[in-house]
Order: C-alpha cells, then structure tokens, then sequence
C-alpha cells in the first residue's frame, strides 16, 4: 500500500511541480508562474512523459492567462513540439546537462520575440534577469524531477 | 555456460567500441550544437510521433486566425479560463500551502515589526488631515452651491464591491492583478477598480464567476483619458510597464506637462467616470500612480461603459 503511494506521487511529481511553479507566482522571482515552463519543457521533449504534452499545453494556457500575453506560450510550445517531431537532426533527449542548450534557445526566443512587443530599458531588464534565472534553476529542477520520478 | 558468457561479454565490448567510434564520427559540431543521430525508433512509434506533431502543428493556424476574428473580448478563451484556473489554483493552493504558511508567516512578522513606526506615521498623518478638514469642509459646501447655480448632476457610485488582491502578475511587460470577487457579485468587464483612498487603480479586463482581472494603471496596455485637475485640459496616459506611466497628447497642443500637476480620470472617451484622482506628475511627463504592488484591498465601482454611474 505505501509502496504504491509512493509510486503514484513519484509518477505524479513533475505534473505536481508544474502546478506548484505556475501557482506559486511572484512578480520578481516567478512572473506569472513562468518558471512552470522548465518542468513543461523537460517533460515534453527531454524525458517525454505520456500524457504530459495536453498537460503542458494547458499550463502554457494558464501562464499566458496570468501573463495577458493570449496563447502565445501556448503557441510556442506547440511550435517547438511540432518542429520536435517532423526533425531527426538534433536529439532533444540525449546530450549534456539535460539539454540546457535547447532549452536556453528555446526561452530565449520566447523571450526576445515577447521583449519586440514592448520594448523600453525596464522591460529588456525584465526580460535578462527572467532568461538567467530560468536558467540558473533549470538543473537544479530538471535533477529533482529526475530523482524523484526515476523509472528509467 | 561460461563460454557463452565470456562470449557476451566480449560482443558487448566490440559493439560498444563500435558504438563510440560511430558517435565520435557523428559528433559533427555544427554551429554550437552538438548534432547527435537520433536514436532510431519503431516505424509505429514513428507515425505516432508524426500525427502527434502535425496536431500539434494544427493548432498552430488555429490559434492564430482565432486572436484575429475574436479582437477584443476573446471570449472562447476567456471562457476556457474561467474553467481551468479555479480548478489549477484549488489543486495548486492544495499543493503550496506549506510554502505559502511560511510566507505568511514571514510577512505577518515583518508587519509586525513595522507596525509601531507605521502607527507614528498614521497618527501625525490624521492630525494633517484633521487640520485639512475644515477647509474641504468649506470648499465642498462652496462647490456645491456652484454647481446647484450651474445646473451641474454629478453622478456617484450608487453600489461598490469591495474585494481583496488574490495575486499580482507583474511579468515582462504586463501588469494585472486578480480579486476575489466575480461576476456572482456584480462585478464585470470594464468597471473601474480604486484603492481604498479612492485612488485609481485600473481597470476589469476580465470576469470569471469568483474571481476577476484588473488591469493596473502601469500595465503596457493602458491608456486612459486623463484631465488635469485645475485646467480645461485634457490628455492621455500610457503605461509602459515601469513604475511611472507618461501622460500626453494634450487636448491643447500648447500645454507643457510639470512636475506636480494633479491628474484625474475623464469621461470624454465615455470610458471612465469622471473625477477619480490619477496620480501627480513629475519630471518629462512621468506620472506617479499607484503602485499595484502595493495593494491588498480595492474598491470595485460599479459603473457602465456608457458615461454613467449603474443606479
């Protein structure tokens, strides 16, 4: 019984840490739940989990609804999972740091393309200090999901 | 057995060798990525893969003719938010409570701590404000006779809802805030939020049936009619996501913003009610409003977008 507790929340837990990140929105270290786009992007390309890809369109969803940005996230993340699977040059899943690359071009023209809408000294401020944080805590995130989820 | 073993052992070890003589010639760098092959899949996991993405693909065109034909309600959208975001802040509230006790906890001390300066201040405050009195006192009786000579009717609010700052989402270049009052409280789109010292604070963009969205008075979006108090002038003020919003386009071309001019809202765009104090200007036409970041309780005016107060 407590074993298959335990599994269900290790199986639950990056669906939880999305929910958790995007929740737990605060204006200078979590705009509008933007750092729920790590576990979203991990989950989705890097470690593929099933049925997390509905998931993820969902929060993207609500991450625009807190941002008043419509579904541009939304839009993004489908781009990135449809250009994802029709390519077979770069393999998302398998190279170092659990891709922090991909997901620094990914963010980063997420970001750049968001700053073009509104572009003054404070949003560009804005705009670096999100793309380093995010980041900065993409492997410690990415690690714990590993750990905890661990069924590969 | 120990043959076949040894066996195993020693076409693990070739084919590993062949492994990384393979991956080391397709380590090809192209530009700053590291190009691997991908690793070959199912032919049937490969239409999947396919039909997943050309879906995903598929949503792509849909979004965007939608943002074109559903300018300026989006109310699929909005509806669709309406249903999920209850349901994710229940099962998140469920899941961050911890986190959010603590950062309770913290801020409740940290209040604490201020209170007894935050008193001092207060106290000296109300004894300006008191001394302040008789004069409004006076000024109002006095308007009030004007306006009766005038055959002025100013329309006040006849209902107000008063509501709570559920959470600010200052972001990029956004800044909008939820309140835990909704459309089963009369609350709706397009009503004017103030603080509780009747200072502007921004506007409903969106109504859910608990809850609603305020767009503040600093967000990007906002441009709102403005009168400068004193003056027969009138003029726009534009958020542009930092702090202090700008006013301009002046009703007349030869009125020169200053540092300490009185701004208040207008009801020449038949947007906003009239007379709400906006903010005082300062340098380069950069006007210091309320700041969202600031609030935790707001007053809702229940006021239509047709010129007029609701009765």
């Amino acid at each position: 019984m407590k074993e298959n507790i335990v599994n269900v929340l290790r199986k639950l837990f990056p669906f939880l840490s999305v929910v958790f990140l995007w929740r737990l929105n605060i204006p200078f270290w979590n705009p509008g739940g933007i750092l729920a786009i790590i576990p979203i992007f991990f989950c989705t390309f890097i470690r593929p989990i099933r049925w997390f890809m509905p998931f993820g369109l969902v929060f993207c969803f609500l991450i625009d609804y807190n941002l008043a940005t419509l579904c541009y996230w939304t839009a993004i993340y489908c781009l990135c999972y449809a250009l994802n699977g029709f390519q077979s040059f770069i393999d998302f899943e398998h190279r170092d740091f659990n891709s922090i690359d991909m997901f620094m071009v990914y963010i980063g023209i997420g970001l750049v393309i968001s700053e073009l809408a509104h572009i003054n000294w404070t949003t560009f401020g804005r705009t670096i200090w999100t793309f380093v944080w995010m980041v900065i805590l993409y492997m410690p995130i990415t690690k714990l999901i590993e750990r905890v989820h661990n069924d590969r | 057995m120990a043959a076949i073993a040894t066996l195993d052992l020693l076409s693990d070890s070739y084919f590993d060798i062949i492994k990384r003589k393979i991956k080391f010639l397709l380590n090809v760098r192209f530009l700053v990525f590291k190009v691997l092959p991908m690793i070959q899949k199912s032919a049937s996991s490969k239409i999947l893969t396919l039909v997943k993405s050309a879906a995903a693909a598929l949503l792509l065109p849909v979004m965007f003719i939608y943002i074109m034909i559903a300018k300026p309600d989006y109310k699929i959208m909005n509806g669709l938010a309406h249903i999920v975001l209850p349901v994710a802040n229940v099962v998140g509230d469920v899941i961050t409570w911890p986190v959010r006790v603590v950062g309770d906890m913290f801020d409740n001390l940290h209040e604490l701590a201020t209170l007894r300066s935050e008193n001092a201040e207060l106290r000296v405050r109300l004894d300006d404000a008191l001394s302040q009195q008789n004069k409004c006192h006076i000024a109002m009786a006095e308007n009030d006779s004007l306006q009766h000579l005038m055959n002025i009717v100013n329309k006040i609010p006849q209902r107000t809802v008063i509501a709570d700052v559920v959470h600010e989402t200052r972001a990029l270049h956004h800044n909008t805030f939820l309140i835990n009052r909704g459309k089963s409280d009369g609350v709706d789109a397009g009503m004017v939020v103030v603080s509780p010292s009747n200072q502007f604070a921004g506007i409903i963009i969106d109504a859910g049936e608990n809850f609603a969205r305020v767009r503040s008075v600093t967000d990007s979006d906002t441009n709102i009619a403005v009168n400068i108090a004193g003056y027969e002038v009138y003029g726009f003020l534009s958020g542009n996501a930092s702090r202090s919003p700008t006013v301009g386009l002046f009703s007349d071309p030869q009125f020169r913003s200053a540092p300490g001019l009185t701004l208040v809202t207008s009801n020449i765009s038949g947007v906003l009610p009239h007379g709400i104090f906006v903010g005082t200007t300062k340098k380069n036409s950069y006007v210091d409003v309320l700041q969202p970041r600031t609030l935790s309780r707001v007053i809702v005016l229940q006021f239509d977008t047709e010129s007029g107060y609701k009765k």
